[in-house]
């Protein structure tokens, strides 16, 4: 794959907090429309890996290009807002705002940060809660609200932004087993539609049947990157074996 | 035994239930032993005592001073609390060294001491852009409270931003909202529910304080008792008391049983 069409290029990254090496020279490349997963161990930097790529994290070292931003130049509020109005995020936690209802955590950014016309985010934000199946949902407060159903506003809220690239944060991991579905669904008719999406997750049937690309990482590094098929079924690298043997 | 054991709840109330009746019994004992007569003195004087003058109107001082003084004190502080507050979370260290600095200094200062010191420092009056503006005592009594409230207000409003889980940040940036735009849309309607009763019980402990600016010479309900009492004799000096610290409890006491009742409402979202 060439550098020069891929969406999102990351080159020999590395961060640390404190003495603690947590990414140790990540290189990745990410197409437009590609779905890429990425699993490992805990404490591996995958959660680490997305803050990085829009720049909630500064890096200490390396190069990280989305699309025409350079992130790892950008400084000020301002070069960022171009970034994140290109980048959303998914968290695990959802980190909705607790003192607005649905409607409006989903509308306050375009409006707020982007300055789009209220009636026309409004139209928008009704659209995207049918699409994740919440419409009836629309004036609750996220306390009123379970677990997957916060998720899939959250989702709602990303895509608002009317992003080309989100990043998913191990976006079930906190939920019961019987919401974990629904969110997936939500996520899988994105990724049907072309969004280029990275995932960091740990539900491997998943990441099998939806992403066209799967990372390993392990203590910082990527240790494999293939096909989902090629790299559940025929592991090239002893670490990937082991991780695979106990998690599936 | 399980019929005796007691909730928690019922044993305070109980033991307030207590109190309260050995204060009846006691003043009905001593009302029947002379002590009508001390309190039908400080029955004639309440007016005094409330408003600062002998008939109850016009209001020239006593109680209601306090409680004009405990107010304007409290505006002031909220204002001065709330930049202090924020200056002690400012990432630039140039702004947020200065504004810890003095929120220590305030807080572990003596409030008397505060108070004379604003008594003592401030000019009658100042000369501003060519007008003179006078600071008559009740100001300063104003500022010389409102210096240490704030300082205690600004460190309840920075547990409270603190408070706001670190997700909502991230969530925030992640959405492309600058520092200023996170506070203002995100955490501060957040944080503001939760400095509610911090702020009133603040409240409530400078209305007790505002006894203290009786040094200021202002015309409040301590001065008053003070001149008052030059013509009353000893005995009736334990019934003025009384009733001035009667005063203060009942106008505190339901603030900050409020303030506690709201605590444990906002403690419930765990948001």
């Amino acid at each position: 794959m060439s550098r020069i069409e891929a969406l999102i290029e990351l080159d020999n990254v590395r961060k640390s907090f404190g003495d603690f090496e947590v990414l140790k020279g990540i290189s990745m490349f990410v197409q437009k429309g590609e779905a890429v997963c990425i699993i490992g161990p805990s404490g591996s930097g995958k959660s680490t890996i997305l803050r990085c790529i829009n720049g909630l994290f500064p890096i200490d070292e390396g190069f990280i290009r989305v699309g025409e931003h350079r992130v790892h130049e950008l400084k000020s509020d301002k070069a960022m807002r171009a970034l994140r109005h290109q980048v959303a995020m998914v968290f695990q936690q959802y980190n909705l705002f607790p003192h607005r209802t649905a409607l409006q955590n989903i509308m306050m950014a375009p409006i707020q940060v982007l300055g789009h016309d209220r009636a026309e985010v409004e139209e928008r934000a009704r659209k995207l809660l049918k699409k994740v199946r919440l419409s009836e949902k629309a004036d609750s407060y996220p306390g009123q609200l379970s677990g997957g159903q916060q998720q899939r506003v959250a989702i709602a809220r990303a895509l608002a932004m009317q992003p080309e690239v989100i990043l998913f944060d191990e976006v079930t991991a906190a939920l019961d087993p019987e919401t974990v579905k629904d969110v997936l669904f939500a996520i899988r008719e994105l990724v049907e539609e072309g969004l280029t999406c990275i995932l960091v997750t740990h539900e491997m049937k998943f990441a099998r049947e939806v992403s066209q690309r799967v990372c390993f990482t392990d203590h910082g590094l990527i240790v494999e990157s293939a096909p989902p098929a090629e790299l559940f079924d025929n592991p090239q690298d002893p670490r990937t074996r082991e991780f695979l043997g106990q998690v599936l | 035994m399980a019929g005796f054991a007691l909730h928690y709840d019922d044993k305070k109330r109980a033991v307030q239930l207590l109190i309260a009746l050995g204060v009846v019994v006691w003043i009905a004992v001593d009302a029947a032993t002379g002590g009508s007569a001390y309190w039908t003195r400080v029955l004639l004087r309440l007016p005094l005592l409330l408003t600062g003058s002998a008939s109850g109107w016009p209001v020239t001082g006593g109680f209601v001073l306090n409680i004009l003084l405990s107010i304007a004190s409290m505006v002031l502080a909220t204002v001065l609390g709330t930049i202090m507050g924020l200056g002690t979370l400012a990432r630039v260290g140039l702004i947020r060294v200065p504004s810890v600095l003095l929120v220590n200094f305030l807080r572990n200062s003596p409030w008397l001491v505060l108070l004379f010191a604003t008594l003592y420092f401030l000019p009658f009056e100042m000369r501003i852009f060519g007008t003179i503006v006078p600071f008559p005592p009740f100001v300063k009594a104003v500022i010389g409270l409102a210096l240490p409230t704030a300082a205690n207000l600004s460190e309840v409003i920075r547990g409270a931003v603190q408070s706001v889980h670190s997700g909502q940040w991230e969530a925030a940036r992640s959405l492309g909202y600058n520092t200023l735009q996170i506070y203002r849309h995100v955490i501060m309607p957040q944080a503001m529910r939760r400095m509610i009763p911090g702020w009133m019980n603040l409240y409530a402990l400078l209305m007790i304080a505002t006894a203290l600016a009786t040094v200021t010479g202002i015309q409040d309900v301590l001065t008053i008792l003070n001149t008052l009492l030059a013509m009353e004799n000893e005995r009736v000096i334990v019934y003025f008391y009384l009733t001035i610290l009667f005063l203060f409890i009942a106008y505190c006491y339901p603030i900050a049983a409020i303030a506690r009742r709201l605590e444990r409402a906002v403690k419930g979202d765990s948001l």
